[in-house]
């Protein structure tokens, strides 16, 4: 590689990689900011809300799991640190720690998508139900596609550290910050209706 | 006034005025549909009042943001916009800021001003 | 002449044959289906929507056949429903956005900021296999006779399955997300291309307005199709899962589907003609010799109308109904959208003026491109006064303003720029003459085709019929349009006969028969695989006009500096002022696009035919081939 034009300096910037994320959260956050428009916009034209003597969404899991999500911001900031520092142990342990959480979460909040289907009431009800469920459901898919990205992460890290797998990890991390800030604002747009 | 601070208002020139105008049409759309649809107005506060605030205050940040690019071409004015990096950088989007928050402005204000004068929830 | 003509010396000509061997593309067949190379890239997209614009060209003249006169019958009025819908799809999506970012864009943008390729090779290749799976998944609809057959913008309740129960909206809902992909794809890669991959020291102040007008074009891109998406997801489970988004009856709104379909169109047609204006400010500097006046303002202004041309979308719905006070905010902003436009016009007319225009070709399509985009946007800016669109809503006035508009203000500028680039990407001028002729019949065929629109819309004539009955006054307008027509296809085959006649006749043009003023034109027609031998030093937004830089180039290659000859690799810059950050290393020919595409396609056909688990399984497939995508790093190539 003819690094020697860089005449002994660092690389500066934030990698490709980190701006390739940047373009695919920038396009995610505005699906999301139209199903969030959708949801207000369905609102503000409904007499009563929920329709249909619905009941309102539950206040005190979601916002428990939602928090151990949120949490977990910490390990991945410190996993991306500790890559750039080329402590490749550390940064091992940190995705652990939060593959560990991230996982229980959606294991709980599938299983709770499951119960509300079953139980509460099903997306065919009507378009509260509609953007409700489509809401909620393209943010857990957003998680699981995360989980899938730290599994891949920590497959790629058994052989080691390159500048690839530091990219890819500065990358990966700010996908995870990007989805945690999009679960606070589907689960306050949901909790919304309880006003 | 130091490098940094010429830097920061030419950023602050270009993009506050582009975002304020777009969270003004956001907004402002959204209270009308909230006023006029049927999950009603829920604050008893009245369409003309909502739209006359978020008018003022975006037609007040968007200035700031004009005044902010003025200020960078007037202190660049040693300068052209063709020159190297970053003074000429500065100076080249200090003048499209301006150019911008002119446009942004008035969009403010027209829109601001008819939302205020037209009948209130009457079918265009 | 450029460096790669005319080394200098033995070790230049040496690392010049290093650079090639490096970078040499694998040969045949196979060295096209996994080519990562921008330049092979741009040359599929080309030939590709060169075959989509015929597609809508051959629907656009059944559309006018069937209305040349009154009472016809020559197509059913279900077949009519298709083909104008089929029309608007692919001269919109496969045509246009895929000829002005995927073509131009990919073709000449990595040469115009100084880099071997886009930041993403692989990614862009990907975009283009999916844009090419999604036009033939699209199209196997009308094979069917399935076609989408509500529109382009596919209004609820009439897409809704009540209304129309086949699979046509279902063909438009999946064809419009998967394509949406490549686009999106486009996108992402021209915004980080731009910032990351220029020439050290092209900063801001010193990029060609061509790519200003590209990223104003991938940000519309990039922030316009997810809304597009969210509504054709919700149509998608209305019609296929039981949803009710737009289903009045159980709390839906039809509106909803007008309002995400225009937060998405009003910017994609601004997206449909920037990309034309970056064609137009590259051809007049070039065919004026000055540089374009007001360069700052022309920059923005690129940016400001596809931004502000997110706020006017309510203006396609002025017809609707909600309340005045909410029209406002839209009538206001598109009075204002105008002001970024005329800037523009105003700077490429003024830069005729002082200049020493040469009416070549070129610049004979950029000057009826002017005509039409302004006599367009007159009619358009008539339609911010409320009454008056609601009097001309759903006429032929509005298929007027934006024929206008989109051939005028798009194709125009896409003729313009095929022959004004074809020197550099075939090394071969095309003929004068008969490119001349091709404009005028050209010119006066749309004027024909589009001008009566505006009179027969003014008295009363409704879009999307399929016939009108005789004695109402649009006979003659209607036919002396269907002639119209087909004088324009006759003009567009005289050109596209130039240019393949030229390819294989024409005379050598040299690396810059136009004195050209970026950075295309600094090395050889074609371009090297490698583009450039040295990373080109820039100083100004004309760097071809600078000599002594070009000088410096030679100087750089004779020396051996900055020549990246270690392996497959460019430079990386800062976001801002260019300044140099990173060498890369770049990927060579990848088989992952190609694969990924069609697993994609699988994806979307089983969800087509609502085999809703083996569409999961194939988005495993999916996630199998991109884990096998990053399996070897660039490093390791």
């Amino acid at each position: 590689m003819s690094d020697h034009i860089l005449a002994g300096r660092p690389a500066a910037g934030r990698p490709a990689a980190w701006w390739a994320m940047a373009m695919l959260i920038a396009s995610e956050a505005t699906l999301f900011g139209s199903f969030v428009g959708t949801y207000y916009y369905l609102r503000f034209t409904t007499r009563v809300w929920p329709p249909d003597g619905l009941p309102k969404p539950a206040l005190a899991v979601p916002l428990v799991l939602v928090a151990c999500l949120t949490a977990t911001s910490v390990p991945m900031q410190l996993a991306s640190r500790a890559a750039r520092a080329g402590r490749l142990g550390a940064t091992r342990l940190f995705l652990v720690v939060a593959l560990f959480v991230q996982s229980g979460y959606f294991a709980f909040e599938s299983n709770d998508f499951g119960e509300q289907i079953k139980h509460r009431f099903d997306i065919t009800r009507n378009a509260y139900s509609s953007i409700y469920y489509v809401l909620l459901g393209a943010d857990h898919a957003h998680v699981f596609v995360g989980l899938l990205f730290d599994l891949w992460l920590l497959w790629k890290l058994a052989r080691g550290l390159t500048r690839y797998r530091v990219n890819a990890v500065q990358a990966i991390a700010w996908y995870w910050q990007a989805v945690i800030v999009l679960t606070l604002v589907v689960t306050g747009t949901l909790l919304s209706a309880r006003a | 006034m130091t490098r940094q601070r010429l830097e920061l208002l030419q950023w602050v020139g270009l993009l506050l005025g582009a975002g304020v105008f777009a969270a003004q049409l956001v907004v402002g759309f959204g209270i009308t549909l909230a006023e006029c649809g049927d999950g009603g107005n829920r604050f008893g506060i009245g369409n003309d009042l909502w739209q006359g605030v978020l008018a003022g205050a975006a037609a007040a940040l968007v200035a700031g943001a004009e005044a902010a690019a003025v200020t960078v071409f007037l202190r660049t004015r040693r300068t052209t916009y063709e020159a190297p990096p970053p003074d000429g950088r500065i100076r080249f989007l200090a003048i499209a800021a301006m150019a911008a928050n002119a446009v942004f402005l008035v969009i403010v204000l027209l829109s601001g001003l008819a939302s205020i004068l037209g009948v209130t929830c009457r079918p265009g | 002449m450029a460096v790669v003509e005319a080394p200098e010396s033995p070790a230049a000509a040496e690392r010049l044959d290093r650079l090639e061997q490096i970078w040499r593309s694998r040969p045949g067949l196979l060295g096209w289906l996994t080519t990562t190379d921008h330049k092979r890239v741009g040359l599929l997209y080309l030939w590709t929507t060169l075959a989509f614009f015929a597609a809508g060209g051959a629907e656009s003249l059944l559309i006018r056949t069937q209305l040349a006169q009154p009472n016809s019958h020559v197509v059913s009025p279900s077949t009519f429903d298709e083909l104008f819908s089929m029309h608007g799809i692919t001269m919109i999506f496969f045509f246009i956005i895929p000829m002005t970012t995927g073509a131009f864009g990919n073709y000449l943008l990595p040469l115009m900021i100084g880099a071997r390729d886009m930041a993403f090779p692989r990614m862009n290749a990907l975009s283009y296999w999916i844009f090419l799976a999604s036009g033939i998944f699209l199209y196997t609809s009308l094979g069917l006779g399935m076609a989408p057959n509500a529109g382009w913008f596919d209004y609820v309740p009439l897409a809704s399955r009540a209304f129309d129960p086949g699979r046509n909206v279902d063909f438009y809902c999946l064809g419009i997300i998967f394509n949406s992909i490549a686009s999106t794809l486009t996108a992402a890669q021209f915004i980080v291309t731009i910032f990351k991959s220029r020439a050290p020291g092209m900063s801001l102040n010193r990029l060609p307005l061509f790519c200003y007008a590209q990223l104003a074009a991938a940000f519309g891109l990039l922030f316009a199709l997810p809304p597009l998406s969210a509504d054709t997801i919700f149509l998608f489970l209305d019609r296929n899962v039981g949803t009710h988004f737009f289903d009045v009856a159980l709390g839906g709104k039809s509106l909803l589907w007008q309002h995400l379909f225009w937060i998405f169109g009003h910017p994609e047609v601004y997206i449909l003609i920037v990309p034309a204006f970056g064609i137009a400010t590259s051809i007049i500097p070039a065919f004026t010799q000055r540089k374009l006046v007001a360069f700052p303002l022309v920059g923005i202004a690129e940016l400001l109308v596809v931004f502000i041309g997110f706020g006017v979308w309510a203006h396609h719905m002025f017809a609707t109904g909600l309340p005045t006070i909410s029209l406002v905010f839209f009538a206001a902003a598109t009075a204002m959208v105008v002001i970024p436009s005329t800037i523009q016009v105003f700077a490429w007319c003024m830069s005729f003026v002082t200049g020493t225009p040469q009416f070549k070709t070129p610049l004979l399509f950029i000057a009826g491109f002017i005509f039409m985009f302004v006599t367009g946007g007159l009619t358009g800016i008539m339609f911010m006064a409320i009454p008056f669109d609601q009097q001309v809503t759903d006429t032929y006035f509005v298929i007027a303003h934006f024929h206008y508009i989109i051939f005028g203000a798009a194709v125009f500028p896409i003729f313009g720029g095929l022959y004004y680039w074809f020197p550099k990407v075939t090394g071969k001028l095309y003929l004068e003459r008969p490119g001349q002729l091709s404009f005028w019949i050209v010119f006066v065929g749309t004027n024909l085709l589009f001008f009566p629109m505006h009179i027969v819309g003014l008295l009363g004539m409704p879009r999307r019929q399929y016939t009108y009955p005789d004695g109402l006054g649009w006979t003659s307008y209607n036919l002396a349009e269907t002639i119209g027509g087909f004088l324009t296809a006759a003009g567009i085959l005289l050109l596209l006969g130039n240019l393949v006649y030229s390819y294989r006749k024409g005379a050598d043009a040299g690396s810059d028969p136009w004195h050209g003023p970026t950075l295309e034109w600094a090395t050889t027609s074609p371009p090297p695989e490698y583009n450039f031998p040295v990373v080109p030093k820039v100083t100004s937004a004309y760097a071809n006009w600078d000599r002594d830089d070009r000088e410096e180039d030679r100087r750089r290659l004779a020396e051996g500096l900055f020549v990246l000859e270690q392996g497959h690799e460019q430079v990386e810059v800062s976001a801002v002022d260019a300044r140099l950050s990173d060498v890369v290393p770049m990927p060579h020919e990848s088989p992952w696009p190609p694969l990924l595409a069609a697993s994609l396609a699988l994806v979307f056909s089983m969800l087509l035919l609502r085999k809703f688990g083996v569409a999961g399984v194939m988005a495993v497939l999916c996630v199998l081939t991109l884990v096998g995508w990053h399996s070897r790093e660039p490093a390791e190539q």
